[in-house]
Parts: C-alpha cells; structure tokens; sequence
C-alpha cells in the first residue's frame, strides 16, 4: 500500500463523492434524498480514511512531509468539516462545497504523482510533529472555509439579500479555525525549543503564521466590537485569507525563502 | 436611513477618539520610531540585560496600574482601552512584521532598507514603539477585565494575560538569552563555546564526548541524465530505498536489487563487506529495459569520503546512481564534568535535549562530510532564565484556545 494504490482508492472515493453530490443537489428538491447522499459521503470519507491509515503504516512515518501529503489531510479534514457544520447548523450548501474542495485536492494529486519517500530528518521526529501539523492543517481548512462564506456574504450583499445570518456562519469557523491556528503556532513555539534550542527565530514562515493569526485576531475584535458592520467585517475577512493563502503557498516565492525550517522537500 | 438623523457628527480629537485618531496616534509613533532610526544609524542592536530588564518590567506594570487606578478616567487611558487603539494597534504591528515577511532579515545594500532598519525589524524603534503601544492596550485591558473579574472573563483573561505575559517576557529576555555552541571530539573533555558572534565563552563544566553515533538510512536509488547528470525519473520524487530482494520500476526500466551491503569494499570488479573507516555502502542490480528486453548487471555504490562511487549505465541515455544515505538518528553519548570531577553520563539526541545546571544541552550537527565516521558532535548550550514566565503565558494561551473552540460554539448555539 503506498501512493502507487492512489489511483485506485481516489478513483472510489471520487465516485462515491460525485454521485453523493448529485444527489445532495436533488435533495432540494426531494428533502429526503439528504440521507442518501450523507450516506454516499460517508462511504467515500471511510475510503479515504483506509487509504491514509494504510499509507501511515506502509511509509512507517507520519505522512506529513510532502505537499502531497499535505493535501491528502485536506480531502481528509474538508468532510469533517462539512459533517460538523451540516449537523450542527444545517448549511446545505456548505456540506457541498466541502466535498467539491476535497475532491479537488484529491485529483490535484492524482494529477501530480507523489513521493514515495519513507526518509525523515530527525529533527522532525517529534511527538510534536504529529498534533503540529495536524492541528495546522484543520485550522487553514476551516479558515479557508470561512472565506468562501466571506465570499458569499459578498455575492449576497451584491444580489441585495443579505442576511447576518451567513456573518454568524463564519463566526463560528473563524474561533474554530482561530483556536486551532493558536494551538498550532504554540505547539510550534514548544516543539522549536526541543529541537532547535528556541522557540520562536522569526523564520519566514513562522512570520507568516503569525500575521495570520494577527489578520483573524483584528476580525476577531472588530466584529465582537461592530456587530453591525458586515461589509467591512467581509473585508478584513477576505484580506485575513489573502495573507493565508501567502502563508500557505507562496512564501516559498519570496525573498525572504531561502533560509525556513519549513520549505516543504518535495 | 432615520440612524443618520440621530448620528452627531463628532469633530477629530473630540472625545471618544475612534479609528482616525487612533491610527493617527499610531502612525505617529511609527514615524517617530523610523526618524529614530535614521537618527541613530549606529548599527548595534539594542538589548537590555539583567537586572535591568527587570527593572524595566517592573516599572512597566507599575505603569500601567498608575494609569489604569489613578489616571483612569483621562481621555487617553480610556482611548488605550477601547477597541480602536488595540485594532489599530494590532494593525501596524502586522504591517511592520509584513515587512519582515518580505525584506530578508540580513545585512543589505540597499541604503533605504539599511537607514530605515527594515532589515532589523525586531530592533527597530519603530517597532519598538507601535509594540510599546500594543503591549499598553493589551496590558490595561487586561487590569481592567481582572479588576472585573467574573467566571465569563476566564477565557479573555487567559488570551489576554497570556499574550501579555509571553510577549513581554519574549522580547525583555533576549537580553539573557544565552546560545553557545561546542565542538565536541571523541575521547576528549571540551568546554570551550563560542556564542553567535564567535566570541569564545568558556564554560563552567567539560563534556566529554564517548561515542557519536549515527544511524542512517538505507541509500536510495535514482535514475539519471548520463549529459545532465539529472534526476531523470519524475523530477526526482520517486526514489525508492534500496534493499536486498526489492523489485521497483523507474521509467520503463525493471530493476531488481540482488545483493546489498551497508558498509563495503570494492575488491576486483565486485563488492564485498567490508567495515573500515569510510566503507560505502553498494548494491549489485539488474535492470531489464521493458522495450527491448535487453538487461545490464552491475554494483553501484555511493561512495564516501575514502573511496569512490560507482554507478551502472544502462546505455547512451541513463545511468542508475546510488544517493548519500539520509541520516535516521544521530546522538552523542556523553559525560557531562563538573568543576569538582562529577560526572552526568547522558545521551543527547536531535529532539531529546538534556537539563544541566541551568543549561540545556542539544545535539546540533557533526562533521557530514564524514557522515557516520565523523569524530566530531557539534553541541548547542541554551540558558534562558525568562523561560518559566515566557511557559506560563503559553500555557494559558493554550488553555485560553481551547476555552475559546468551546465558547465559540456555545455563543452562537444560544442564539
Ligand atoms: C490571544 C490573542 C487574543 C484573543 C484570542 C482575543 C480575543 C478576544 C475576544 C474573544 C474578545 C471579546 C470577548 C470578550 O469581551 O470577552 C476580546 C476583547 C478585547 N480584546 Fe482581545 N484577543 C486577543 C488579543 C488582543 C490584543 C493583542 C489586544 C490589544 C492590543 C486585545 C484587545 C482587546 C480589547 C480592547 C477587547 C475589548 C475588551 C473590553 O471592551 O472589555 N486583544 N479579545
């Protein structure tokens, strides 16, 4: 069982996805079809866990080291996701687009053959490693999930019907993704000590993760402060992500790149 | 649209001060801290030490309890503890480290960045001084909410005390910080260390080093460009380990791995174990070309520092090739002596740091041009007296997060 199985699993868990989607696109019409297609997503999502479980086991390291790897977490968090919002608050259209974004991540790695790589430095054989990454990976997924409802307030606030509703949604993933994102950057901190000798070097993309954590920090306190502000709250929103996103992809692109402990070795 | 009616317009810096005089302040103060810089272009950093870095603490939280209980109902202490002067606050402190997320952090030509001090951002005064500000907000808020206390402020309490107490400890400790390291060489005492800028600092104990010892990998096998000398194979992501009995396909080659030793000798036109100093390890391989059927046999090898590598060309195109194993696990077996002869055997390993005296002892890094035979264990000595304080404040963000994954959910539930 390695990446060489890939094809094989995604290939299931894509059907399984697909047609779940179909079927939730029915579901707005015929409202008990939802079952069915919760059903359909979850066939899928135990797929996909059977696949990582077996990978972790095979590659006898945690599978967390390459871009690949990476990605592989989002297919795998982006249903969680999905699920909790669905069951707790009830949004239809989230639970959709978390599918679709795993099933994206799934075929860009099908598209881009991975690592088989089972060598790891030593550095990153922590017992940090593992809730590090982890709770990193979850935080930029339900983070990039606010936005997309960041975007939707937008499109809404466009067509003239708004409703605070959709504000409130992102709320709840913004203190979800916050708390992790904390959690993720301290254990960082208490990791770095252990291995490095210091836990904080102002490495390029320990910067970035921090002015993550300050964009959904100003969020944080302006919406507690102008509850009635949604459109500038939808901007800090969108302008929080952009510096994700740069801490997620692109500080390998700048200047300051050549010297992290982070730049994936892919 | 009848809200505008009732909305009087305030005039600037009329009482409550909002985001235009807060950012105004705050830009200020920036600017202040640039023209500072320009001023005081000498090119040292500027860190306080013990004790006066307690001195300073002190006299900082002193100074926000004055102006919270005495001076509490001034314009300016109830502007500090609204929210305009935190998120502007909050702004500019991003926008400075933004500058440090884009201008490399190292000595630079360019006179702008060089007089400005954006390439020294955590010294800068400018930043010095919008975080002066910040840590200001953040502290009095804190006092404001303790003095307030209810159960409904334990979550803020601990974000805020938290961030308060690891930021101020972070950046007033780094006067103390101390970060050494020591060469250390098997079957010697060692205890003199240079800190970061090779000043030599002599410690008050020896470490002698036993044994280092290195566990690797096994080496991988690549594919490569005979002209370009190029990993040919899927830009180099797919390289397997190598290993006796393992059958890979790398392109439309088979290659099957017949023999394998960890350490070895070329004796003749073949390998056999060998453990020297410096033997390689090597591979004997055959690999069928699927389009023709034809197969090439051959040793490969790595090589080392003494000998060396061997690799098997399969025609005008390729060649296989051995890589450097990957190092697994290195760790230095050693005897920590004191000035009075007592000795504290330990083995330092990458992520498993040792205590001693104040001191903690990391396994850095080793000779790697000699890889496993290197005699020498490179050890960092860290001593940071602000730690315990620096661990609380993480410690309660941490609670203070999960407190927060919590209530966040709870808050909106009830609505
Ligand atoms: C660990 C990071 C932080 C977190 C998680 C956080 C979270 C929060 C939350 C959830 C609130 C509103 C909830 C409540 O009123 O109980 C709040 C209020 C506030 N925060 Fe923060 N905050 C953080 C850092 C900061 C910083 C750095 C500043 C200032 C520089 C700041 C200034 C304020 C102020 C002024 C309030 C209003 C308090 C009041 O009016 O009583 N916070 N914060």
């Amino acid at each position: 069982m390695t990446w060489i199985d890939f094809p094989l699993y995604s290939g299931i868990v894509f059907a399984f996805w697909v047609i779940g989607l179909i079927v939730l696109l029915i579901s707005y019409k015929k409202k008990p079809l939802i079952k069915a297609a919760n059903i359909l997503f979850t066939l899928g999502w135990i797929v996909l866990i059977v696949f990582v479980v077996k990978l972790w086991i095979e590659l006898d390291r945690p599978p967390m080291r390459t871009l690949g790897e990476t990605r592989l977490w989002y297919s795998t968090f982006l249903p969680l996701i999905g699920f909790i919002t669905f069951f707790r608050w009830k949004y239809k259209w989230f639970l959709g687009y978390s599918f679709i974004m795993a099933i994206v991540f799934l075929a860009i790695n099908y598209l881009n053959p991975e690592t088989y790589s089972k060598t790891l430095m030593p550095a990153l054989q922590s017992v940090w490693f593992v809730p590090h990454v982890l709770v990193y990976l979850f935080s930029y997924a339900v983070l990039a999930a606010s936005s997309i409802v960041a975007i939707k307030g937008w499109y809404d606030n466009y067509q003239g019907n708004f409703k605070i509703e959709t504000l409130k949604l992102a709320d709840n993933l913004v203190y979800i993704g916050f708390s992790f994102l904390t959690l993720g950057l301290l254990f960082g901190a208490l990791w770095a000590k252990e291995a490095w000798g210091h836990y904080w070097t102002w490495d390029p993309k320990e910067v970035w993760a921090f002015l993550t954590w300050m964009g959904y920090l100003i969020y944080i306190h302006y919406r507690h402060f102008h509850p009635n502000k949604s459109k500038q709250a939808l901007t800090i929103l969108a302008l929080a992500f952009v510096v994700l996103l740069v801490c997620w992809f692109g500080v390998n692109y700048l200047p300051v790149a050549n010297n992290s402990v982070h730049t994936y070795t892919d | 649209m009848n809200n505008n009616t009732t909305q009087i317009r305030r005039n600037l810096w009329e009482a409550p001060w909002g985001y235009v005089e807060s950012f105004f302040i705050g830009i200020g103060l920036m600017l202040t801290g640039f023209f500072l810089e320009i001023a005081s272009s000498s090119g040292s950093n500027f860190t306080i030490s013990y004790p006066y870095n307690l001195y300073f603490l002190t006299g900082f939280i002193a100074f926000l309890l004055v102006l919270y209980f005495v001076f509490g109902n001034t314009q300016l202490v109830r502007w500090l503890t609204k929210v305009p002067a935190s998120i502007s606050s909050i702004v500019l402190v991003t926008s400075l480290v933004m500058i440090m997320g884009i201008v490399p952090q190292v000595p630079s030509e360019n006179g702008i960045v060089t007089n400005l001090g954006l390439n020294k951002i955590t010294s800068n005064w400018a930043f010095l001084l919008v975080l002066f500000q910040f840590l200001t907000c953040l502290g009095l808020i804190t006092i404001k909410r303790i003095t307030q206390f209810n159960v409904g402020n334990i979550g803020f309490i601990l974000n805020h005390l938290g961030l308060f107490l690891a930021l101020t400890a972070g950046m007033l400790g780094t006067g103390d910080l101390q970060r050494l390291s020591l060469n250390t060489y098997e079957n010697k005492h060692s205890w003199i260390a240079t800190d970061a800028n090779n000043n030599i600092v002599e410690l008050p104990f020896a470490i002698y080093l036993n044994d280092f010892l290195i566990e690797e990998y096994n080496p991988k096998l690549a594919l490569v460009d005979n002209e370009t000398g190029n990993i040919a194979d899927n830009s180099g992501k797919n390289l397997y380990l190598i290993d006796k009995g393992e059958d890979y396909i790398y392109n439309n080659y088979e290659v099957k791995v017949e023999e394998f030793f960890v350490t070895s000798g070329r004796i003749g036109d073949r390998y056999m174990p060998v453990n020297d100093l410096g033997s390689p390890p090597s591979a004997y391989i055959s690999v069928k070309n699927i389009e023709n059927d034809s197969i090439v046999k051959g040793w490969i090898s790595c090589g080392s520092f003494a000998h060396p590598y061997q690799s098997l060309k399969l025609d005008d195109n390729y060649s296989f090739v051995m890589t450097i194993p990957e190092a697994k696990k290195f760790s230095s077996d050693i005897d920590i002596v004191s000035k009075n002869g007592e000795k504290t055997p330990t083995i330092l390993e990458v992520n498993k740091p040792f205590k001693y005296d104040g001191w903690k002892l990391y396994q850095l890094s080793y000779n790697d041009k000699m890889g496993k035979w290197s005699q020498l264990s490179v050890i960092e000595l860290v001593r940071d007296p602000w730690l315990p304080v620096i661990y609380t404040g993480i410690f309660m963000m941490i609670a203070g997060a999960f407190y927060m994954f919590w209530v966040g959910n709870k808050i909106t539930k009830n609505q």
